[in-house]
């Protein structure tokens, strides 16, 4: 059986910053009515919801339930979670729309991390045994990827200096951006070490924020908006949790899903990578194949906009972004989650012709 | 497989604790702060949806039932006085930090112009065993010098009890079902 062609007709995204003055339903609401204000829909219309967050990070058992509020459970709705990034949930409700009963879904991606130390926090997404007592953070697996990369021969620290210029600068017209900048590498390359051999700068911000995306099926889009995005393939891929037991500076799984979302049908013109580090960068685009003729994360990216949970749902935003606008035709969107580029997702975007 | 890897001998396995504490500094949101200060003034501010018309005490910024934002227009005053809507007894057993040793009620009250209950409230002035639905209760506010906004959180969009020590009876006659038979908790 064919699949359902799915495309993405609203989306929204509150702006990333370090600390968000109003309480996560409440960003989660601003998203969604953004949303499906864009989408041209009413909230009726949505037959399938699914929000990814994450309890940690707001602190509390079942935080994830008040973030429905902000999608409206009443009457009743046909609902799910993932305690995952957004663009998990988008997976999902894709996945759900090829039964074919429903047309329309809402996805939505929301974190608080300002209330809690990232540092102390995320160990305990390791195992308990071997890498939480540890006390492993997001930068110091970052920094090991660093240094695996560097040692490989197939990276230099200037190549990470260019990545976060450029990102830094691509930022500058990107209204949601947590940080900009207008940087040569070189003096980038200079600033010291945070977690050797990665710079200040080389390092995602943590951000507060929420994203929010309305699905509908190809034949209910083109009734409802002039330029639906269409997802051509989506696909996700996961590697071993241990990250000593896999080459750091590949990422086999992201080749994989790009593969099983038709990546080789044809080239694209942007790729919105969920680079949380910039050495992870030259790993996707290593493992994508992509050259320098496309465009990779014009919006800035993750090292300029990191709203934790939803940042991989925002690379879907941006890339349908650049196709919406016609900037690009073809469009590659990257999603991950886990630690080192543990777990990759890959979605293929394309306007409609 | 030999004996000694599936039963290891007990002095070979060394026993490690790895006690997690997680620090959460949280800001409250502006519609909670606007509740916590109007409580230590002595008054009850909830948020009215323009829509539905409900009041929300504590206000949420925003009415989930109309997914609508709400701001410091919607607020909305209202009494500190309501009805018992439920009500649990408890009876305490002895237990490390029990320091009641007399049945206590824990109630959900639904004040006048409020759309909800507030949940737990302690009850005073009258024996547990009188307490019933549809009794109407009045705050007892704590002296201003002791009212605090400590306790407040950004989860469940706060609460009284810095500034409210207890609901007791206001001697008005009780509430007819119809009026909080739709306020179970």
């Amino acid at each position: 059986m064919a699949p359902v062609d799915v495309a993405l007709i609203g989306w929204a995204q509150t702006p990333s910053v370090a600390r968000a003055s109003i309480a996560e339903p409440q960003l989660c609401m601003q998203a969604n009515l953004a949303a499906v204000a864009k989408a041209g829909i009413e909230r009726k219309d949505i037959g399938f919801t699914c929000s990814g967050s994450c309890d940690y990070l707001t602190g509390g058992p079942f935080a994830f339930v008040q973030n429905l509020d902000a999608a409206g459970a009443w009457p009743p709705i046909a609902e799910s979670h993932v305690e995952m990034d957004g663009a998990w949930a988008l997976y999902e409700a894709w996945t759900r729309l090829q039964l074919g009963d429903i047309d329309v879904a809402l996805v939505y991606g929301s974190g608080k991390s300002s209330p809690s130390d990232p540092v102390q926090l995320y160990p305990q997404q390791l195992d308990p045994y071997y890498l939480a007592p540890l006390g492993l953070d997001p930068a110091s697996i970052g920094a090991l990827q660093a240094r695996a990369l560097l040692d490989s021969g197939r990276a230099s620290e200037d190549q990470f200096a260019e990545v976060a210029a450029r990102s830094r600068r691509s930022a500058r017209s990107n209204p949601n951006a947590h940080v900009r900048g207008d940087e040569d590498a070189a003096d980038l390359a200079k600033a010291d070490y945070v977690r050797a051999p990665l710079r200040a700068h080389d390092i995602a911000p943590v951000s507060d924020g929420a994203a929010a995306i309305v699905l509908a099926t190809a034949e209910r889009a083109r009734g409802l908006v002039e330029r639906p995005v269409l997802i051509r393939g989506i696909e996700h891929r996961l590697e071993i949790h241990q990250p000593g037991m896999r080459d750091l500076t590949r990422s086999p799984s992201t080749a994989a899903a790009a593969q099983g979302a038709g990546l080789g049908g044809g080239r694209v013109d942007v790729a919105e990578l969920c680079a949380l580090f910039s050495p992870q960068e030259l790993i996707l685009r290593d493992a994508l194949g992509l050259d320098d003729s496309v465009d990779v994360n014009p919006s800035g990216g993750p090292l300029t906009a990191n709203p934790v949970m939803a940042t991989g749902l925002v690379r879907i935003i941006e890339a349908a972004q650049r196709i919406a606008d016609g900037t690009a035709g073809r469009a590659l969107a990257h999603a991950t989650n886990g630690q080192g580029l543990q777990h990759n997702l890959v979605a293929i975007l394309e306007g409609v012709s | 497989m030999t004996d000694a890897q599936t039963e290891p001998e007990a002095s070979s396995a060394v026993m490690m604790d790895d006690k997690v504490t997680l620090t959460y500094v949280e800001d409250l949101p502006p519609n909670t702060v606007r509740f916590a200060e109007a409580l230590v003034e002595g008054r009850i501010v909830g948020q009215r949806c323009p829509q539905c018309q409900r009041v929300y005490v504590p206000p949420k910024g925003y009415c989930p039932l109309d997914v609508v934002l709400l701001d410091e227009g919607d607020d909305t005053e209202v009494s500190d006085r309501g009805v018992v809507t439920g009500f649990t007894i408890i009876a305490p057993v002895k237990y490390y930090g029990q320091t009641k040793t007399e049945p206590f009620v824990y109630a959900s009250i639904l004040l006048d112009g409020a759309s909800g209950t507030l949940g737990g409230q302690d009850v005073s002035g009258i024996s547990a065993d009188k307490v019933r639905a549809g009794l109407r209760v009045k705050a007892v506010w704590k002296p201003e010098a002791e009212r605090t906004t400590e306790g407040q959180s950004a989860r469940g969009w706060g609460n009284v009890e810095g500034c409210i020590s207890s609901f007791e009876p206001s001697g008005e006659p009780d509430a007819p079902r119809e009026h909080y038979q739709e306020h179970v908790i």
